[in-house]
């Protein structure tokens, strides 16, 4: 597997997505490109509606119309992904990638046990017998931290951390080499978020996969990301390792991104939030409140240019940074 | 003499929980005792399940509180009205729930919401009002004709908000108004709510899980773990020097790149284990916390406001003597503490 190691997990490069209405469509991603080693944590911020979702749904291939991937590759594993067809499909997800939703914990359905529901994976996708099964299901909990007793339980009488570890035990059950996970602490208080990324990163080293971590909250992806993208309007617009990009953000968005959370400390004084103009199709939509000279960029959003080695930035070739 | 806007005292709110055949209760609300003076923002602060979320709707009146005393403008309300608020009450106490997709009816455009809320409590429902409402909170008049599910989250809390304050409260109740909302968005219902403090004069109890967001919103910051408050004091003083455990504890789990890593989750059941059953405190080994019930210690003062701790450990020299020679359980050891 030493070949494996080099060549990255997931590699997606110049991606499109758009979303076609009657008559007229919308970009929902453009020219996206990015790429996720062995073991890396790679992380994904934005607003809502940046794109950042539909990287994850397109990399899974769950994109319905009037969704449509209209230009770019994903390879898996040097695998082209977009050209699966439905029973390559279903053997890929779950196996290879699988997912953590945004508000996953309400994703499990309430008349069957915790321990039903982690059975039927191994039940469908393994051909176990159902004892064999239920003792697997028992390991995955141990795993997450929660007493295997509680298989018996329903969803309502677990705690919403609770919940959202099964599904994470769920997610690696069949011990993927990529795991998605979109927003996956938004509904929960700061501890349990703390509780739910701590276990994360210990299944992380004991299992070993690769992570593509979406969220808007950028202090939270810094603290378990290597390297991470910034979106904006579809369009990645900032690239670089995460603790770097962090500590001295090159592109507005990125630095108004950062600033739209109240600080924990400093001197307490009057934040502005995130312009919420729409990107329209002559403007970005937030160059109006770009704090240097970017008329070349109120057309559109600049392609990445690499500004330092592995740190990429969308600005035009003349713009400052 | 002036009373506060508000003050408990004493509150304390059971829930029967389990099956007919082994029914418990379980006690959201501890015995919790404030203040909510006039055109102050306090902020309520603890993790879920710590019962925060009881206390507001306690006052809002949505719950009956078991014990305690609620009073408004120095008037006890659980006596005079005892089983539900009066509209005066309503008038004065208005509150903003944490999900706008729920709390707006989908079959009626804004204005109902609004033009309601006027006219329930006895204004007139002018097309004026309602305008003067949509601009107070930064939204426009053509979307008085909208459908709920035509509006953004962000907006929809924005009518929420308009709603409350549609009757001129003088105390708004906001139960985790922006943790639903997008990060596009949150700052903007932060600052309309300070705006209204300041050009409305209008009293709010913001409860959350952000710190930050506290820090950022409010006058004084209380915070409550498993049904105590158990610190409180001027919002910046409680933030940058917490004086509990639970609070510094609570702070390090908030994401951080600087000091990433520093929440400890094994404290966190031990803080938990020692406050719901006393009978040993992580933090003070000789036990003082299983004797006597933490009281209430002021550790500083910061813009006219007390700050205080309800821990032991913060407690000053003769007053540990004091409490502990009121334990009768171990007399001995009392005597060579206050010796």
């Amino acid at each position: 597997m030493d070949s494996a190691r080099d060549e990255p997990v997931l590699d997606v490069r110049g991606l499109r997505v758009e979303y076609r209405g009657d008559g007229r469509s919308v970009v929902g991603a453009d020219d996206v490109s990015f790429s996720i080693g062995a073991g890396e944590v790679f992380g994904l911020a934005g607003e809502s509606g940046c794109g950042k979702s539909t990287i994850a749904n397109a990399v899974m291939r769950l994109l319905k119309p009037p969704a449509e991937i209209t230009a770019g590759s994903i390879r898996f594993q040097g695998r082209d992904v977009l050209a699966l067809d439905g029973r390559e499909l279903r053997a890929f997800r779950w196996r290879e990638i699988a997912m953590v939703f945004q508000s996953a914990m309400n994703s499990l359905n309430p008349v069957l046990t915790i321990g039903e529901q982690i059975g039927d994976i191994f039940t469908t996708h393994e051909k176990l017998k159902k004892r064999a099964a239920r003792e697997r299901a028992g390991e995955l909990l141990e795993l997450v931290g929660i007493d295997p007793g509680r298989l018996k339980a329903y969803p309502h009488q677990l705690s919403g951390g609770m919940r959202q570890r099964v599904v994470i035990a769920m997610a690696v059950a069949l011990r993927p080499r990529l795991l998605i996970m979109d927003e996956p602490t938004t509904a929960l208080d700061v501890v349990v978020q703390q509780e739910i990324m701590a276990q994360i990163r210990d299944l992380q080293r004991e299992l070993g996969f690769s992570i593509l971590f979406i969220t808007h909250d950028m202090s939270l992806m810094v603290e378990l990301s290597d390297r991470m993208g910034v979106m904006y309007g579809g369009r990645i617009v900032e690239l670089a390792n995460a603790k770097d990009l962090f500590a001295k953000p090159l592109h507005p968005y990125t630095e108004a991104l950062m600033n739209a959370f109240p600080p924990l400390t400093g001197p307490r004084r009057e934040l502005t939030g995130l312009f919420d103009a729409p990107r329209t199709a002559d403007s970005c939509g937030f160059h109006v409140r770009c704090p240097d000279d970017r008329s070349d960029c109120s057309a559109n959003i600049p392609d990445l240019r690499e500004v330092a080695p592995g740190r990429w930035v969308a600005q035009s070739a003349q713009g400052a940074p | 003499m002036t009373h506060p806007l508000l003050s408990v005292r004493g509150l304390t709110k059971d829930f029967q929980v389990g099956t007919v055949f082994s029914r418990r209760r379980v006690r959201a609300v501890d015995d919790v005792s404030f203040d909510l003076p006039a055109g102050r923002i306090t902020a309520l602060v603890g993790e879920s399940g710590s019962g925060k979320s009881t206390i507001a709707r306690c006052l809002a009146r949505l719950e009956q509180p078991s014990a305690g005393q609620v009073l408004l403008d120095g008037e006890d309300v659980l006596r005079t009205e005892r089983r539900r608020a009066s509209q005066v009450y309503r008038r004065k106490v208005q509150m903003v729930f944490q999900d706008p997709f729920g709390s707006l009816n989908p079959v009626h455009r804004i204005e109902h919401f609004l033009a309601r809320a006027l006219v329930v409590h006895g204004h007139p429902a002018t097309g004026e009002a309602l305008r003067e409402l949509m601009t107070t909170v930064g939204l426009t008049e053509d979307m008085l004709q909208s459908y709920p599910h035509e509006l953004s989250g962000g907006q929809r809390q924005r009518v929420a908000i308009a709603r409350a304050l549609a009757v001129r409260p003088r105390l708004i109740l906001a139960d985790e108004p922006t943790s639903m909302l997008d990060v596009s968005v949150r700052v903007g219902v932060l600052n309309l709510m300070r705006r209204l403090r300041e050009e409305r004069d209008i009293a709010m109890l913001y409860i959350t899980h952000d710190l930050g967001s506290a820090r950022y919103l409010a006058d004084t910051t209380m915070v409550m773990f498993a049904g105590e408050l158990v610190e409180g004091g001027d919002a910046l003083a409680v933030m940058d020097a917490p004086a509990h455990p639970y609070t510094r504890l609570l702070l390090s789990a908030v994401p951080d790149p600087e000091r990433a890593g520093s929440y400890d989750p094994v404290e966190r059941a031990r803080l938990r284990e020692a406050i719901l059953n006393p009978t040993s405190c992580p933090y003070g080994d000789d036990g003082t916390c299983s004797r006597t019930e933490p009281v209430r210690h002021i550790v500083g003062e910061d813009d006219g406001q007390p700050h205080w701790v309800r821990c032991h450990l913060r407690a000053p020299a003769s007053d540990i003597a004091r409490r502990v020679l009121k334990a009768t359980d171990d007399t001995e050891k009392a005597e060579t503490t206050a010796a």
